[in-house]
C-alpha cells in the first residue's frame, strides 16, 4: 500500500479511484442495493399466511417455483411474444430504415413521423389498441368485415390465440420504429463507395444488401435486439392495460404475474424470488448478446 | 464584525423585539390550530363512478346532519380489481389517503389479515347486528371480528321462464335432475333453444357460480378454521361432473365456458333459454320495457343434487374503516349512516340493488317498486360464503384454472380437482 502510493502511477490510480467513487456510490444506491434487497427478501416467506411477517425459508421459493405451473406458462408466454415481436420488428425496422435513408422529397418529415409511435406513453397506445380491437365497436373488426374477410365480428381479445397475437401487434406498432431509427444512424455510417465499387464489380442490389450493408450494420442490429429483448422480456404496461393478462391467463406475460403476486396476493418473498430469477434470465441473455455485439464489432473493424 | 453583531444581539431593545416576534409567531400558531380544530372533518372513500351519483345523495343528508363531517367520494375505475389494487397500494405505503374503503366482500380477509381494517366488532350493537343478513355479517368477518358494515348485498340465484314451464306442465326444479329433466323436453319441443346457461368463463364468477352447486353437492372447497380442502372429495368431483353434463347434453350451448354474467342475460332475455344462473341485477334489466321475457321469469333458490341443500354465493359491497384513518369515530358514524335502514332505502329505490337489511326486503315502498324482493330474500337466506381466508385471491385463481381445464376438457375433473386440492393445500401450507 505505502509502496504503491510512493509511485506516481500508484497515486493516479488513487485519484482515479476516489473521482470515481460518487458515480460507484450512486450505482450502488441504484441498482446494486433494489438488486440484493429483492436477493435477501426472496430466502424468507412474508405474505398473508405469515400475517406480512418475513420468516426464513432458505432456498424455499425457489423450490416452490420449480413446481409452479403458473410461473412456467408465463415465462413461457413471454418467450413466445419476445421471440415473434423482436423478430417482426427487426424485419420491418429494416424495411424501414431502407427506405428512410433513401433520398426522397419529404424525407425529414416521414423520419419524425416515423419515430412517433415510439415517442407517445404506452399506456395510452394500449388503451388505443384496446378500442382498435374490440369486439363490437372496434375499426380493425370494421374493415375486416367492410373487405369480406370476416363473415361475423371476432372478439379478438376475448379469445386466449388472438388475444396474444394483438398484443403482439400493439407492440410492434410501437417498437419498430425505435428500432428503424437505431438501424437507419447504422447505414449512414456506411460509406457509399463501398455500394459503389461493389457494383463496379458486377454485383446485384441484392447481393450488395448481403455483402455489405447487413454486415456493416450488425452492430447496431445487435443493440436493437438488445434493447428490444430487454424491454420485451419485462414488458408489462402494454399488456396491463390491454388485456390485464387475460383471457383465462394467455397472455399472462412474467411482469404480469409478479403484479399479481405482490400487488394482489401480497405474497412479497415469492414475488422477490420471481423477480430474481427473471433478473437472472435476462442477465443470461443480455451478456450472451454482448458477447456476440462484440465479436460482430471486432469483425468491422477488421473489414 | 462578528462581535459587533452578537453585542448588537444582546443589546436590550433587539432582546424585546425578538421576545414580540416569538410572542406573535405562537399565538398565531394557536389560533390556527383552533381554527383547524373547528374544521369539519374531512373523510374520503373510493368507489365506482356508476354508484357514485346515487351514493352522493346520501353523503348530502349526512352532511346536513353532521355540518362538521364532510364526506369527499374519489371516483375510481369501473373494474372491481383495479380499484382493490387502488386500495392495497394505499394501504402498502402506510399512510393511506382514504379513510372509508367501499369493499367487495371477496376483499373482506385479505384486508383484514393485513391488518389493515379497523375492527368494528365492539361498535355495532348485538340487536343491531340482527337486522342484517347473517351472509353479509360473516363475510363482513374475519376470525371472528367483524371489519366491514354492510350496505347492498347480492347472492346468486335460479331464473326460470316461468310461462314456459307452466304452459308445459312444470313446477319450477328444485334439483339439478329436475332442471336437466324440464330443459330436455322443452328445447325436443323447440320451445327453446337452450335450456341451462351459466358463468363458465375463468374469472371471479366461475368461482361463485362454483360455490353454489358445489354447496349443493354437499361437497366443500376450503373449511376456514381447519383449512381441509375438499376440491379432490367425491362431491367436488359430482359437481364438475354435472357441469360438464349440461354442455355434453347440449342443455348448455358449448360457448358457455366462454360466458360471463352478461353473456348469460343476453341470451336468457332474449328469450331463448329456459333456465340461468346470474345475481339480481339482471331482474331489473329482463324487466324493463321492450324485453321478451318481461313479466314471464321467476327467480327461485338456485338447484341442488338430491339430498342435499341451496346454495346461493353471497356477493355484496360494504364499508370498511382504514386502521390509519385520523377520524375513526367519524368514519364510523358515516359507515353506519350508509347502512342505516333509511339510508338504504333511498340508495335501492334510485338504484335497484339488493339490501343488506331484512326488514327493507318486505318494506312495502321498495316491494311496490320491486316485488321480486321478497322471493329473494328466500334465495339470499341460503347464502353460502367464498372461503374467508387470508389467501383467498390465490385460491382462487387456483380453482378458476383447473375447473376452466376441466369445462373445456382438457382435463378430466378427477385430474383437475386433484390438482386443484393440491396446489390449494400448498397454498394454505405457508
Amino acid at each position: 500500500m505505502s509502496n504503491a502510493l510512493r509511485t506516481i502511477r500508484g497515486r493516479e490510480h488513487l485519484t482515479g479511484w476516489l473521482l470515481l467513487l460518487p458515480a460507484l456510490m450512486l450505482l450502488a444506491l441504484v441498482f446494486a442495493y433494489p438488486i440484493l434487497r429483492a436477493f435477501w427478501l426472496s430466502l424468507f416467506i412474508e405474505n398473508l399466511g405469515t400475517n406480512l411477517e418475513p420468516v426464513f425459508t432458505g432456498l424455499g421459493n425457489y423450490v416452490r417455483m420449480v413446481g409452479d405451473g403458473r410461473f412456467w406458462q408465463s415465462l413461457w408466454i413471454t418467450t413466445i411474444f419476445t421471440v415473434i415481436a423482436v423478430t417482426i420488428e427487426l424485419v420491418l425496422g429494416m424495411a424501414i430504415a431502407l427506405v428512410l435513408n433513401e433520398s426522397f422529397r419529404g424525407r425529414g418529415l416521414a423520419r419524425t413521423i416515423a419515430i412517433l409511435p415510439w415517442a407517445l406513453p404506452t399506456a395510452l397506445i394500449a388503451l388505443s389498441w384496446q378500442w382498435i380491437f374490440n369486439g363490437e365497436f372496434g375499426v380493425w373488426n370494421d374493415i375486416l368485415l367492410r373487405l369480406g374477410i370476416l363473415q361475423e365480428p371476432i372478439n379478438w381479445l376475448g379469445e386466449p390465440g388472438l388475444a396474444l397475437a394483438s398484443t403482439i401487434a400493439a407492440d410492434i406498432w410501437k417498437t419498430t420504429s425505435f428500432v428503424a431509427i437505431l438501424l437507419l444512424a447504422g447505414l449512414q455510417s456506411i460509406s457509399e463507395d463501398l455500394y459503389e465499387a461493389h457494383a463496379i464489380d458486377g454485383a446485384t442490389p441484392w447481393q450488395s444488401f448481403r455483402q455489405i450493408t447487413l454486415p456493416m450494420v450488425m452492430p447496431q442490429i445487435l443493440i436493437a435486439v438488445l434493447f428490444r429483448f430487454a424491454q420485451s422480456f419485462g414488458i408489462f404496461d402494454l399488456v396491463q392495460v390491454m388485456t390485464g393478462g387475460g383471457p383465462a391467463g394467455s397472455t399472462e406475460v412474467v411482469s404480469v404475474y409478479i403484479y399479481a403476486t405482490v400487488m394482489r396476493y401480497l405474497d412479497f418473498g415469492y414475488g422477490a424470488a420471481l423477480v430474481v430469477i427473471t433478473f437472472l434470465i435476462l442477465v443470461a441473455v443480455v451478456a450472451i448478446a454482448a458477447f456476440l455485439l462484440s465479436k460482430a464489432q471486432n469483425r468491422t473493424e477488421g473489414v | 464584525m462578528h462581535r459587533n453583531w452578537l453585542r448588537w444581539l444582546a443589546s436590550k431593545k433587539v432582546k424585546s423585539l425578538l421576545m414580540a416576534v416569538i410572542l406573535f409567531v405562537s399565538s398565531l400558531s394557536l389560533v390556527m390550530m383552533a381554527v383547524a380544530q373547528q374544521q369539519p372533518i374531512r373523510l374520503t372513500m373510493m368507489l365506482q363512478a356508476s354508484e357514485l351519483m346515487p351514493l352522493q345523495e346520501l353523503v348530502r343528508d349526512f352532511e346536513a346532519e353532521n355540518p362538521d363531517i364532510r364526506i369527499e367520494l374519489i371516483e375510481g375505475p369501473d373494474n372491481t380489481n383495479l380499484r382493490e389494487d387502488l386500495y392495497t397500494t394505499a394501504f402498502l405505503l402506510g399512510d393511506s389517503a382514504y379513510d372509508l374503503v367501499y369493499m367487495d366482500i371477496a376483499w373482506v380477509p385479505k384486508f383484514a389479515a393485513a391488518g389493515w381494517l379497523l375492527d368494528i366488532s365492539s361498535r355495532l350493537q348485538v340487536q343491531e347486528r340482527e337486522d342484517f343478513l347473517s351472509g353479509d355479517i360473516e363475510g363482513g368477518s374475519y376470525e371472528g371480528k367483524l371489519y366491514r358494515m354492510p350496505f347492498r348485498s347480492d347472492g346468486g340465484m335460479l331464473y326460470y321462464r316461468q310461462d314456459l314451464l307452466e304452459e308445459a306442465g312444470y313446477a319450477p326444479p328444485d334439483t339439478t335432475e329436475e332442471l336437466l329433466e324440464i330443459s330436455q323436453d322443452l328445447q325436443a319441443q323447440g320451445k327453446a333453444q337452450w335450456g341451462y346457461v351459466w358463468q363458465g368463463q375463468q374469472y371471479e364468477g366461475l368461482s361463485a357460480m362454483f360455490v353454489e352447486i358445489l354447496h349443493g353437492f354437499g361437497g366443500l372447497w376450503v373449511d376456514p378454521d381447519t383449512l381441509e380442502v375438499g376440491l379432490d372429495q367425491p362431491q367436488a368431483i359430482a359437481a364438475v361432473n354435472f357441469l360438464k353434463q349440461t354442455i355434453a347434453e347440449r342443455v348448455s350451448p358449448s360457448g358457455v365456458t366462454s360466458y360471463q354474467e352478461e353473456e348469460a342475460r343476453r341470451v336468457f332475455q332474449s328469450g331463448q333459454v329456459v333456465f340461468m344462473r346470474n345475481w339480481p341485477y339482471v331482474w331489473r334489466l329482463a324487466s324493463e320495457e321492450g324485453s321478451p321475457i318481461r313479466d314471464r321469469f321467476g327467480i327461485k333458490p338456485m338447484v341442488h343434487a338430491p339430498g342435499y341443500s341451496s346454495g346461493a354465493c353471497q356477493g355484496g359491497w360494504g364499508i370498511g374503516i382504514a386502521k390509519t384513518t385520523r377520524h375513526p369515530d367519524a368514519a364510523y358514524k358515516a359507515a353506519a349512516y350508509f347502512a342505516s335502514p333509511e339510508a338504504q332505502k333511498k340508495f335501492i329505490l334510485e338504484s335497484g340493488f339488493v339490501p343488506s337489511r331484512r326488514s327493507l326486503f318486505t318494506d312495502p315502498e321498495l316491494v311496490a317498486a320491486y316485488e321480486y324482493l321478497p322471493d329473494l330474500l328466500e334465495v339470499i337466506d341460503n347464502s353460502v360464503l367464498r372461503p374467508p381466508i387470508a389467501q383467498y385471491a390465490q385460491a382462487s385463481d387456483v380453482l378458476q384454472r383447473y375447473l376452466s381445464a376441466a369445462l373445456t376438457n382438457q382435463r378430466t375433473p378427477e385430474r383437475a380437482m386433484e390438482a386443484a386440492a393440491r396446489e390449494t393445500r400448498q397454498l394454505l401450507q405457508r
